[in-house]
C-alpha cells in the first residue's frame, strides 16, 4: 500500500534485508576487488609479425575451418591500446571476427621511446601502416588487403588510402572517425592557437605524456569519473559490473604518449587549420584529398560519442570518392560502440553482413 | 515490489545521474570559453615546464644513488617486448621458409583455406 508520500511501506522490509545483504556483499567483494588483479585482456591467440619502435604488428591465429580471400588489418588509434578491441572472450571483436572467418592481423602501438619524439605524421603513413600493409600480402600470400581504423587509426587510414589510391587497399571501414576537427569544440579550445603553445610544450617535453592526454579526455566529462566510482561501489557485489567497470577502466586509463613531433602535427593542421576536411592536408608533400579514396567503405558513427561528436564525423562519407560507401549510426558512446555487451548486438554483426560479400 | 517512483534506491542512483549530467554539461559550457583555454593553457604550460625540470632533477638524483628512473625501466620493458617481437619474426620467417620448401610449418596450425563465401552467396555460418 502507498502512504501520502507515495512510498510502499510494504515493499519496505524487503528492500532494507535486500540492502543489507548488498551490503555485506560489498564488504567482501570490495576487499576481493582490491586484492585482485581482474580479468586477462587481449588474450586471443596471436603471433607477432613485426615489431619496431612504438609500432607492432599482430596476426591473430584463425579460429574457423575456412577464411576469407581478403585478410583483415586493423589500425589501432596512436591513444590507447589494441585491446580495447580484444577484451576478453564473448566480449572480443577480434574473436568474433576470427570465429567469423576473417584473416585477422592489428597494427598496434606501445609507448614511444624518447629517441622516438622525432617521428612525424610521414612515419605513421607512408612508412608503418604500408610497411605493415606489405607484411600482411606477404603473410598471407594476398594483394588485396582491408583495412578497418578505430578513431584516430580512422584518419591514419583515411590518409594512407587517399595517398594510395590505387591499392592494395580493398576495403576501408573507419569506426568514430573524426574529419572536422572544428567541430570537437572542446578540443577545439582547448588547443586555441591563441593561447595553447604547442612548439614550446613539445620542445619541452619532448614526447607528450599521457597524463596530459588523459586528462585531456576526462575534461570532456568532468564529473563522471566520481560518478562511476560511485557506481562501482554500489554495484560491487555484482560481479559481472565490477568485471565490466575493470575492464574499461584499465584500458581507458592506459592511455599512450604521442611522439611530439606527430603531435605538432595534429594540432596545427588538423586541429588549427582542418586540412583533412578542407582538402588541403598533405603528408611528407603528397596530397591526401578524401576524394582519392574510390574503395567501398562503411564508417560506423556512435550516437553519444562525447569524444567525436557526430558533427565532426558527418562529413567524411560525402567528401568520399567511392561509389560503394554507406555511413551507419548506432546506439552507444565512442567506446561502447565497438566494444562491450552492445557492440556483439549491434556492431559487429553489421560490419560482417558489410566487410563478408566484399572479401572474396 | 516497488517500482522507480517510490523505490528510494532508484531515486538515489536517478539523482547521482542527473546530477552527473547537469554537471557535466555546465562544465562544458564553461570549458567551451576562451577564458577557459588561456587559464587551462597558462597554467599546464607552467606544469609542463615544471614537470620536465622535476624529472631531470629526478632523473640525477636518481642516477646519483644509482638506481634506474621509471623511464629506463620503462625502457628495458620496451625492449624486452621488442626482443619479444623479433623473435616472434624469426619463428614467422621460419613458418614461412618450412612452407615455402613443402615441409609442414614450425610450430605452427596450417592455415586454412581462403575459400569462404558470404551466408547470402550460400557460404555456410560455422
Amino acid at each position: 500500500m502507498n502512504g501520502p508520500t507515495g512510498l510502499d511501506f510494504a515493499a519496505i522490509p524487503d528492500r532494507i534485508q535486500s540492502e543489507v545483504q548488498r551490503a555485506i556483499q560489498r564488504s567482501i567483494k570490495g576487499v576481493e576487488y582490491f586484492s585482485s588483479s581482474g580479468p586477462t585482456l587481449g588474450s586471443t591467440p596471436k603471433d607477432v609479425l613485426h615489431s619496431r619502435g612504438t609500432m607492432s604488428l599482430y596476426h591473430y591465429r584463425p579460429m574457423s575451418d575456412e577464411i576469407y580471400r581478403v585478410p583483415v588489418l586493423v589500425v589501432m588509434a596512436t591513444t590507447n591500446r589494441g585491446y580495447i578491441l580484444d577484451l576478453v572472450p564473448g566480449q572480443s571483436f577480434i574473436e568474433f571476427l576470427l570465429k567469423r572467418g576473417y584473416d585477422v592481423y592489428m597494427l598496434d602501438w606501445s609507448a614511444p621511446r624518447p629517441e622516438e619524439k622525432s617521428l612525424r605524421m610521414e612515419d605513421y603513413v607512408l612508412d608503418f601502416i604500408p610497411d605493415c600493409v606489405r607484411r600482411v600480402q606477404a603473410d598471407s600470400g594476398e594483394q588485396d588487403v582491408s583495412v578497418i581504423g578505430y578513431c584516430f587509426g580512422g584518419v591514419l587510414s583515411l590518409l594512407y588510402g587517399s595517398i594510395f589510391p590505387d591499392g592494395p587497399m580493398k576495403n576501408l571501414i573507419c569506426f568514430t572517425t573524426p574529419i572536422d576537427f572544428r567541430e570537437m569544440k572542446l578540443f577545439s579550445n582547448f588547443s586555441d592557437r591563441r593561447y595553447f603553445d604547442v612548439d614550446r610544450l613539445v620542445d619541452s617535453v619532448g614526447n607528450v605524456p599521457p597524463e596530459m592526454i588523459l586528462s585531456s579526455f576526462e575534461m570532456l566529462r568532468p564529473a563522471s569519473r566520481t560518478v562511476s566510482q560511485i557506481q562501482l561501489w554500489e554495484n560491487i557485489w555484482n560481479d559481472e559490473f565490477v568485471k565490466s567497470y575493470r575492464m574499461f577502466d584499465r584500458w581507458a586509463t592506459d592511455t599512450l604518449p604521442l611522439a611530439g613531433e606527430y603531435f605538432r602535427t595534429i594540432t596545427k593542421d588538423l586541429m588549427w587549420d582542418n586540412k583533412l576536411y578542407n582538402d588541403t592536408m598533405s603528408v611528407g608533400g603528397r596530397p591526401a584529398k578524401l576524394e582519392n579514396i574510390k574503395v567501398p567503405m562503411l564508417h560506423a558513427v556512435a550516437e553519444h560519442d562525447h569524444i567525436v561528436p557526430y558533427e565532426a564525423a558527418k562529413h567524411l562519407i560525402a567528401k568520399i570518392g567511392s561509389d560503394d560507401k554507406e555511413e551507419v549510426m548506432l546506439k552507444g558512446g565512442h567506446v561502447s560502440l565497438v566494444a562491450g555487451a552492445n557492440a556483439v548486438k549491434r556492431l559487429w554483426p553489421k560490419l560482417d553482413s558489410w566487410l563478408g560479400t566484399r572479401s572474396t | 515490489m516497488t517500482d522507480k517512483i517510490t523505490d528510494p534506491v532508484a531515486l538515489w542512483q536517478k539523482m547521482v545521474g542527473d546530477m552527473e549530467k547537469g554537471f557535466n554539461s555546465f562544465a562544458t559550457k564553461a570549458m567551451e570559453t576562451p577564458e577557459f583555454s588561456q587559464a587551462m593553457n597558462r597554467a599546464g604550460g607552467a606544469a609542463a615546464g615544471a614537470q620536465k625540470q622535476f624529472g631531470d632533477l629526478m632523473e640525477k638524483y636518481l642516477l646519483s644513488m644509482n638506481l634506474p628512473s621509471r623511464e629506463q625501466m620503462t625502457g628495458i620493458a620496451e625492449r624486452l617486448q621488442a626482443i619479444e617481437g623479433q623473435i616472434g619474426e624469426i619463428k614467422s620467417m621460419l613458418s614461412q621458409m618450412s612452407a615455402n620448401s613443402g615441409d609442414a610449418q614450425i610450430g605452427v596450425a596450417p592455415r586454412p583455406p581462403r575459400t569462404k563465401r558470404p551466408p547470402s552467396e550460400g557460404g555456410e555460418q560455422k
